[in-house]
């Protein structure tokens, strides 16, 4: 059965007929055409698949679509600013050279989003804590840290060395 | 995934006569960590699934007259970070600090962990050290079922039919206690537990132990009480040698299984040593100004 | 930390090699603009789906698929029965579509193509399939024995008929020689490649009956060759076969092989006459795409009382599933670390790979090495604690150098293992911290692998194609492929570097058979230095032509004339200055102008192995030293990495970044090797296939790693550099066994070294 819901994604109001079985990331990738949520498992078991609603990172893979009536949903590809600037994960992601194959990078990246809106200078061992559901097969995850760290340092204001 | 059909019912009133309508072919979904993941494993296959995240109330904790009050829907990251239950339920915020991700806590609910009766479910070894009661309200009415009567074996538990559990009522701890709960996993985190321990202490002055609890999960069937260790205990001075040798007689009352996750002289052993070790921290845990004054 | 280079003239010092530049496809990836196999749709594209086997041996009766056809939505129903027979791996001995009989738990019986993913799984369920059990073996040794099942009938025996067998200088005279010996067996696991991305492909027919597939493989050309056989098989001769390669979302050896399901794919979309794409799930990937063969091993090595290694001798038995795949030639690599890890003059070495209703296996990153390094440096502590060494000392002793040629025939030349040896002893304080045996430990390693290539086909080749544009931009075409590692910008920084251009002004372009010349795949660690030298020698070419028609132009000796920072200057003349965009357009827009492009097929000197599997197999050669500080609970068994460092010869880091990368990322996936990775089988049935279960490193789990990397300067390699993409995995395990060997003297010779064996070994230890 499809129903109708409204919700805001990546800052946009958005209304869509949907089935109720539908996950949220099948929602995205098929009537969106956002690719950046990523399928590593559809178990929870990866992090590949990880978005915001409301400000919070959940794993689209297990969410139902109709579930997020009525909230908001951010993805990789709502992150830049509108004139397309990078958030400062995605430029510190590159630069610290946190990417390898890729696949796992959106939903690291916006894991990392969710932490640093909660926590703007997390320790290491707070990244790491709450980064352990995005799995990373080919960095080893040193640099996806650094650059997390790097990242932090602009937001964080509490002078403490993370 | 299979298709079914989604509810948001706004009352526990509404939900239960939908679950009474559909009978079998109806499920509550929580958080949908786990009934998710089982539809899609085909291992649950509802036609209609009910959720609760628009009932009220079922997200609130409520702390009175000592006694704590979780409703279902709670999710463990609200647990995780609850100021009181770390301070006063330390056993219960271990078990949900390192449960799954931070993406799975965000949805997950203590009544999802409990309802689903997984063997495996990390608050249900703190919850049946604590007593727990549990508040269900069905076609019936309301009823309340202690703990260790809820869980009936690996996924089965005492819930009738359209019955949904409303919250978990935990009663006020003797003061002074010191608590615990050693999830003995392999990884350190994203794993599931081989063995679950929790402890709670309550010494008197003197360091005697004045109230013990021990119980288990994945030791058995389904999580339990060793009460002939508490027993032991009870009584005893809080020495290392007093739980060393409690913890022995907790392996004698444990009946753990092999799987291709590790064996059951593994996990047999480990109860041994944990057991110990659990009841170390919740020492260092106990309010020594109250012991004091 | 690296040590570097002096650069000999000014010009020579670099701008971009050495540089950590970022990855060139970071930008779109850390976008989620990157379009994997699972993002990519084509206008009326078909889904595919796959019944798999319900049986790890069986006979099949019959396969009712009408109710499937019946189904709307569903577009093609194939068995078997009705396709033609087609056969994947080097012998041909797997069917893509089971006939007749079942021989492993995922056997592929038949397969749909629907409108939906949906449709297709649902027609699946209603395939009716009657088997008939039949007696499985799951165990290499009970499949050798007589009167065991047999696997295929047809070969007459499970044994492989690929002996693998290796004899340098004489082993019964090394065993006299020597005054200790130690004798061991050890045993590895079923593991897999988890790469994030599952596998998956798209095939679609033109109208001329031309395919095209949308794959994520390692290896373009090669499955461009297999295709063809599909299309041979299906009476499409002299029809021509495109493989345009997706983002990788992880290879590590999975995708080095073609597969039943591409085939099935091809079959699909050409009885839909559409587009059809088949993605494994995360399921279907731990099952279905195979993993690291399991390895029996025993093992002997001796030595004097001076500590010199005397002999080694290996017998070893490959668990080869139902099907032979790459994973049944990983013997040719164990041989290398046999043969010629540390100078050891007398070597024997056989291998068998058995059959059984067990999963096949394929090519995993170190193609064998890790199992066999695990084995040699795992003994080589016990022997030199017998031999009264300090296995530091023991391995210094024993250590290879530059210019050895070892017993197998390879020509060494630059060998870094002293320099790494001293480095991971220095990091890890090895005086001051071994020898306690107070539940710390500490642990070392060293692995060999090749740096140069791997001559495993007859061309181990790689092609570059450069076009200069009118503005100073390069269009670089290479055979490479990059599936995460970095290729592509190493080769960016390689031909800017030649060309006097900034890494920007290189568009790389690796994707399609059509456009790039050939290339073995990206196996063997093999790119930076095939597809590396072959992108510089291009880079030379074009600089050759400029710096010609400059000379002419600017009537300026050539000699003095050099690229730098985008312009041209002489080195007598100051007067010379012009930028390269310039004089490239002036080389066009003239009479009998032209644009400048150049081609460059690369294929290192080296030799294919001979009849006695010698040869010198690779160019050059990558040494490296693991070294691990453990701490491990007595009671519990868990095991806490405190530290683990990685020193690498790396012949020059060409970028240094992207070499941490590989050491860091090579680290985590030893350490789930050692640790916690294993597929657990049940009559040949994978019981976790999933991330809960068959556990790889969390963030949490991993220690700090310390990369060290070490600069010999290999004469062969594109500015000096060798392979690295496999070796940082190779020497995890052993390390790790030697420090929990340090650490509570007990010798775990099984993987992974879980809690459970490291309370059953100290139970035992107790015991005796
Ligand atoms: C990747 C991953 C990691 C995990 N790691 C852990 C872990 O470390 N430890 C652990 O214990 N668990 C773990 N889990 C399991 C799961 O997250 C927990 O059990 C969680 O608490 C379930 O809650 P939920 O709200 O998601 O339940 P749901 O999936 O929504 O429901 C579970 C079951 O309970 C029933 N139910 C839910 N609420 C009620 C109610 N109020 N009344 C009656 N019935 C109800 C549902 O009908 C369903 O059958 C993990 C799961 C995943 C996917
Ligand atoms: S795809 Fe959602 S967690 Fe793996
Ligand atoms: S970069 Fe490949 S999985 Fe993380």
């Amino acid at each position: 059965m499809a129903v109708k819901i409204s919700f805001k994604l990546n800052g946009e109001d958005v209304s869509i007929n949907v089935d109720d079985h539908v996950t949220l990331m099948d929602m995205l990738r098929e009537e969106f055409d956002l690719f950046g949520a990523k399928e590593g498992c559809g178990y929870g078991e990866c992090g590949s698949c990880t978005v915001l609603v409301d400000d919070k990172a959940v794993n689209s893979c297990l969410m139902l679509a109709v579930a997020v009536n009525g909230r908001s949903v951010l993805t990789i590809e709502g992150l830049a600013g509108p004139r397309g600037e990078l958030d400062p994960l995605q430029k510190s992601f590159v630069e610290k050279g946190a990417v390898q194959c890729g696949f796992c990078t959106p939903g690291m990246i916006m894991s990392a989003k969710a932490l640093l809106l909660e926590k703007p200078c997390p320790t290491e061992e707070e990244i790491r804590k709450g980064m352990a559901g995005n799995l990373c097969r080919c960095t080893g995850y040193a640099k996806i840290v650094e650059a997390i760290k790097a990242a932090s340092e602009r937001g964080c204001s509490c002078g403490k060395d993370s | 995934m299979r298709r079914f059909t989604y509810y948001e019912p706004e009352s526990l009133k509404e939900a239960i006569a939908l679950l009474e309508k559909n009978g079998e072919t109806a499920r509550l979904l929580a958080g949908g960590t786990d009934l998710i993941v089982e539809i899609k494993q085909e291992k649950k296959s509802p036609d209609h699934l009910v959720s609760l995240r628009r009932i009220p109330g079922l997200q609130e904790m409520d702390f009175s007259d000592g006694e704590l009050c979780i409703g279902a829907m709670v999710t463990h990251r609200m647990i995780e970070k609850a100021e009181l239950i770390r301070d006063k339920y330390s056993l219960l915020a271990d078990a949900v600090d390192n449960l799954g991700s931070v993406q799975v806590r965000n949805v997950a609910t203590i009544g999802g962990n409990i309802c689903n009766a997984a063997p495996s479910a990390d608050t249900a070894a703190p919850l049946v050290a604590l007593g727990a009661r549990l508040v269900v309200e069905g076609p019936a009415g309301e009823r309340q079922i202690p703990i260790d009567e809820f869980f009936k074996g690996p996924g089965k538990t005492d819930l009738g039919a359209g019955e949904i559990l409303r919250c978990i009522r935990i009663p006020a701890l003797p003061q002074g206690a010191g608590s615990c709960y050693i999830k003995h996993a392999r990884r350190k985190a994203m794993d599931l537990p081989l063995l679950g321990i929790a402890v709670i202490i309550v010494p008197d002055a003197n360091m005697v132990c004045r109230e013990a609890r021990i119980a288990l999960s994945l030791a058995g069937p389904k999580p339990f009480r060793a009460e002939q260790a508490e027993a032991f205990v009870t009584g005893k001075p809080l020495s290392e040698e007093v739980w060393k040798q409690a913890g022995e007689i907790a392996v004698g009352e444990s009946n753990p299984r092999s799987s291709f996750r590790t064996t059951a002289a593994y996990r047999r052993k480990m109860i041994g040593t944990l057991i110990p070790r659990a009841a170390a921290v919740s020492l260092q845990r106990v309010n020594r100004a109250w012991m004091k004054g | 930390m690296a040590k570097t280079l002096e650069p000999k003239t000014k010009e020579m010092e670099f701008t971009s090699i050495g540089q950590r530049v970022p990855k060139l496809d970071a930008w779109d990836k850390v976008q989620g603009k990157t379009m994997y196999i699972h993002d990519v749709k084509l206008p009326r594209m078909l889904h595919g789906k796959i019944l798999w086997s319900k049986y790890a041996h069986a006979r099949i009766v019959s396969i009712d698929t009408s109710k499937a056809e019946q189904l709307p939505g569903v577009r093609a129903v194939i068995t078997g029965y009705n396709t033609p027979e087609i056969r994947c791996g080097f012998i041909k001995d797997n069917p893509v579509l089971k006939k007749d009989k079942v021989r492993q738990y995922r056997d592929e019986v038949a397969a749909v193509a629907a409108d939906t993913p949906e449709i297709a799984e649902e027609a699946i369920k209603l395939i009716d399939v009657v088997y008939e059990e039949l007696p499985g073996v799951f165990d290499p040794e009970e499949a050798m024995q007589e009167g065991a099942p047999l696997i295929h009938e047809d070969k007459g025996s499970n044994v492989l008929k690929l002996p693998w067998k290796m004899i340098c200088g004489d082993v019964e005279e090394g065993r006299k020689q020597a005054d200790y010996i130690v004798e061991e067996t050890y045993k590895l696991p079923f593991v897999t490649h988890c790469c994030l991305g599952t596998s998956g492909c798209i095939a679609q027919f033109d109208a001329k009956g031309n395919l095209t597939v949308y794959s994520p493989t390692q290896i373009r050309y090669l499955a461009q060759k297999d295709f063809q056989e599909a299309l041979n098989a299906l009476g499409l001769k002299g029809k021509k076969v495109k493989v345009i390669q997706t983002a990788i979302g992880g290879g590590f050896g999975s995708k080095l092989d073609t597969y039943p399901f591409e085939f099935i794919t091809i079959l699909l979309a050409y009885y839909t006459g559409r587009p059809v794409k088949l993605v494994y799930s995360r399921e279907e990937e731990f099952f279905a795409s195979p993993g690291r063969q399991p390895v029996r091993a025993k093992i002997s090595q001796g030595c004097t009382k001076e500590g010199k290694l005397t002999f080694r001798d290996v017998e070893m038995i490959l668990d080869n599933g139902a099907y032979t795949s790459w994973g049944a030639t990983t013997p040719s690599v164990m041989m290398m670390p046999i043969s010629s890890l540390y100078q050891v003059p007398n070597i024997r070495y056989v291998a068998k790979c058995v059959h059984t209703n067990n999963i096949y296996s394929t090519a995993m990153r170190g193609y064998g090495n890790p199992q066999a390094t695990f084995a040699i440096e795992s003994q080589l502590d016990t022997l030199a604690e017998k031999a009264g060494i300090d296995p530091w000392e023991f391995r210094m002793i024993n250590r290879n150098k530059p210019g050895e040629i070892t017993p197998q025939k390879f020509e060494v030349g630059s060998c870094g293992m002293k320099e790494c040896l001293e480095a991971v002893k220095e990091k890890l304080q090895w005086d001051e911290k071994r020898g306690k045996g107070n539940g710390r430990g500490v642990g070392i390693a060293s692995l060999i692998h090749v740096g140069g290539g791997a001559r495993i086909y007859k061309s181990d080749g790689c092609g570059t194609i450069l076009k200069l544009d009118d503005f100073g931009k390069v269009s670089l075409l290479t055979s490479a492929s990059d599936m995460g590692q970095g290729s592509e910008t190493v080769l960016a920084q390689i031909v800017a570097e030649e060309l006097g251009l900034h890494v920007e002004d290189v568009d790389v372009i690796m994707k399609d058979t059509n456009l790039e010349i050939w290339d073995a795949g990206a196996h063997a660690s093999r790119s930076t230095f095939v597809a590396g030298n072959s992108a510089l020698y291009a880079a030379r070419k074009a600089k050759e032509e400029i710096l010609e028609f400059a000379a002419t132009m600017l009537k300026e000796p050539k000699e003095n004339l050099y690229l730098r920072d985008r312009m041209l200057y002489s080195r007598n003349n100051p007067e010379v200055s012009m930028t390269i965009d310039k004089l490239l357009r002036a080389a066009h827009f003239r009479t009998n102008g032209r644009q400048i492009v150049v081609s460059e097929f690369y294929d290192p000197p080296t030799q294919m192995l001979d009849r006695e599997m010698k040869g010198n197999f690779s160019a050059a050669y990558t040494y490296g030293v693991h070294g691990v500080e453990v701490e491990v609970d007595k009671e519990t068994g868990q095991i806490k990495i405190l530290k683990m460092v990685i020193a690498m010869d790396v012949g020059r880091a060409i970028n240094p970044m992207a070499v941490e990368g590989q050491l860091e990322g090579g680290g985590a996936m030893g350490l789930g090797y050692s640790l916690m990775e294993e597929l657990h089988l049940e009559k040949g049935k994978v019981l976790n296939g999933n991330f809960l279960d068959y556990k790889i490193m969390t963030f949490p789990d991993m220690p700090p790693i310390e990369s060290v990397i070490v600069e010999t300067y290999d004469e062969k390699g594109p500015f000096g550099a060798k392979g690295i993409g496999e070796p940082p995995l190779v020497g995890s395990a052993p390390a790790i066994a030697n420090a929990v060997w340090d650490a509570l003297g007990v010798r775990i010779r099984e993987l992974p070294i879980t809690p459970e064996k490291i309370v059953a070994a100290l139970e035992g230890k107790k015991g005796s």
